[in-house]
């Protein structure tokens, strides 16, 4: 079954001078976040961007993607931190995406778990989007 | 110009058929968004998922795209709606991907017409970063339609 997941945003002015607004998503569970091209080109941002929404996507679709395989290895994590950190160069493009997770999985051994990680950074569907991505690293911790 | 990182974390409890997650936003634009398989792929429930925030990044992404090309042709715009659409469908090997994301604007800009309006939805969506990640996997489709200026905002 095929899912469909939208977003509304809208834009006054030019890319330089203007500003935009995420105005709504299909859950509802975000909204009425400002953008702008300075925020998202310049250090200490105190809006959103694409890059930050990209990389809570990755997070999120990496962290259920190794929880799927450590289930599945009958060891369902306790609690496992995850951050995605999307490096973009602006005239470029995002070149680097970088994986980090910590994990509180019981009876598991850390060959095991760097092994599940590994899995799920390849085959998770957000992965599998950004595939051409220059590189995408991964990190990660069994916490015991 | 200088790279930008943007960074974001996400906490997941238990497996993924029953388990759940929160997520936010290094900005703290946005913070502790619950997100579940369920939510993901059946009942949406008030949550969020990566396709849902996909989208949202490609929209905002090609609205300042589409911005950056109306403007580069003299024609900055009075006021854009841009809506994206990202699907994720299970394929042959039962594994689930991310297909599709369909991209519709609405534009009122002065002194454009729809062909121009045609050509420059095409080149922003070419130059739009996302765009160019995932085309590599999923189809991106690009509509847009010229608003009069005859209504205010």
């Amino acid at each position: 079954m095929a899912t469909n997941r939208t977003a509304e945003v809208t834009w006054h002015g030019d890319l330089m001078s203007g500003s935009g607004r995420v105005d709504s998503v299909t859950s509802g569970a975000i909204g009425a976040l400002d953008v702008d091209w300075h925020a998202r080109s310049e250090d200490g941002a105190a809006k959103t961007s694409p890059e930050e929404l990209i990389a809570a996507a990755h997070a999120a679709c990496f962290s259920m993607a190794l929880s799927n395989g450590l289930g599945q290895a009958g060891h369902a994590p306790e609690e496992m931190k995850t951050s995605a950190t999307v490096t973009f160069q602006p005239g470029e493009g995002i070149t680097k995406i970088a994986l980090a997770v910590a994990g509180k999985v019981p009876g598991m051994d850390d060959g095991a778990f760097q092994e599940a990680a590994k899995t799920a950074k390849e085959n998770c569907p957000v992965s599998k989007a950004l595939a051409s991505v220059p590189e995408i690293s991964l990190s990660a911790r069994l916490e015991s | 110009m200088p790279r930008v990182q943007r960074q974001a974390s996400a906490a997941w409890e238990g497996n993924v058929a029953r388990g759940s997650g929160t997520l936010g936003g290094a900005t703290g634009t946005f913070d502790a968004l619950p997100f579940s398989l369920a939510s993901r792929i059946e009942k949406v429930d008030g949550k969020t998922s990566p396709e849902e925030l996909l989208a949202a990044a490609h929209a905002a992404c090609y609205a300042m795209s589409l911005a950056g090309e109306l403007a580069g042709a003299g024609t900055p715009p009075e006021h854009l709606d841009v809506n994206a659409t990202v699907t994720l469908d299970q394929v042959e090997d039962g594994s689930h991907r991310i297909v599709s994301s369909e991209l519709l604007a609405r534009a009122r800009v002065k002194e454009t017409d729809q062909e121009t309006l045609d050509r420059l939805a095409q080149t922003a969506s070419e130059g739009c970063p996302f765009t160019k990640l995932i085309e590599a996997s999923a189809t991106v489709t690009v509509s847009a339609t010229l608003e009069g200026d005859t209504h205010g905002d």
